[in-house]
């Protein structure tokens, strides 16, 4: 139900955002995680168009997590000393028996690239739909990883426009 | 954002920046709890006596946790020291 119409490439890339979820923590699988999916399953156009505005998935994930430590830091909470307290055991991976969601603005996100594929009139959805549905949430943790790179909204749909010409021509 | 503009709990004023940390609270936390309940196993406490301390069921505790230990500790059961 979830995945009707999807390549192959944008499947495998919703299926790696639960595992970046899963790696990173989340306890759901929010539209930053769907953005480290893409770089993680890295195919696809939208894997092409970060890539080459310099957005790689160590870099995303390094954003993410300074974040997650920011977060903590606004309450004064320093990620670093309870890690350093708790020793080795302290691993954010959520094990491999709990089941994670997608959050409600994942969700949204994926509604978003099944808007953008009937706009574009594609009859695919392919990874750039996806893309653009992570970028059609303004305040979502996708945008903010990527304005964090210094990578705004705008260019990336550009990118992404002049990737879909050329495969087209 | 001055000092002044904080709420007097010393948190942040903004309303996302306040719900954000909640978020990241409640991730560190579950680590927290899983190193945390790691470390006494590993020192030889019971389920029941971690229980306990937690305020938690020993079956709660044990669903949540037990599998991952095991899960680390592949092979052979984890060598405990045995506590007092």
């Amino acid at each position: 139900m979830m995945f009707i119409r999807f390549t192959d490439k944008s499947r495998k890339s919703v299926e790696a955002a639960f595992e970046e979820a899963r790696m990173l923590g989340h306890d759901s699988v929010d539209d930053d995680d769907l953005l480290l999916g893409i770089l993680r399953a890295d195919e696809g156009i939208a894997a092409e168009a970060l890539s080459s505005l310099g957005v790689t998935l160590a870099g995303a994930r390094e954003e993410s997590e300074e974040m997650f430590s920011d977060a903590l830091t606004s309450i004064r909470i320093s990620l670093e000393e309870v890690r350093r307290e708790a020793g080795d055991a302290f691993e954010m991976r959520i094990p491999p028996g709990r089941r994670l969601p997608l959050s409600p603005r994942a969700k949204k996100a994926l509604v978003g690239a099944r808007k953008e594929m009937r706009r574009l009139g594609d009859n695919y959805l392919g990874t750039e739909h996806v893309l653009l549905g992570i970028l059609g949430n303004e305040d979502g943790m996708g945008v903010r990883i990527l304005a964090g790179m210094g990578v705004s909204t705008e260019t990336l749909e550009d990118r992404l426009c002049q990737l879909r010409g050329r495969a087209a021509g | 954002m001055d000092e002044n503009t904080r709420t007097q709990v010393g948190g942040p004023r903004d309303p996302r920046e306040g719900l954000e940390a909640v978020v990241a609270l409640r991730r560190m936390l579950e680590a927290l709890e899983a190193a945390q309940v790691e470390n006494a196993f590993m020192a030889g406490w019971s389920w029941a006596q971690i229980a306990e301390v937690l305020g938690l069921s020993k079956q709660a505790v044990h669903k949540k946790h037990a599998r991952r230990i095991r899960d680390r500790y592949p092979g052979e059961p984890p060598r405990r020291r045995k506590g007092t």
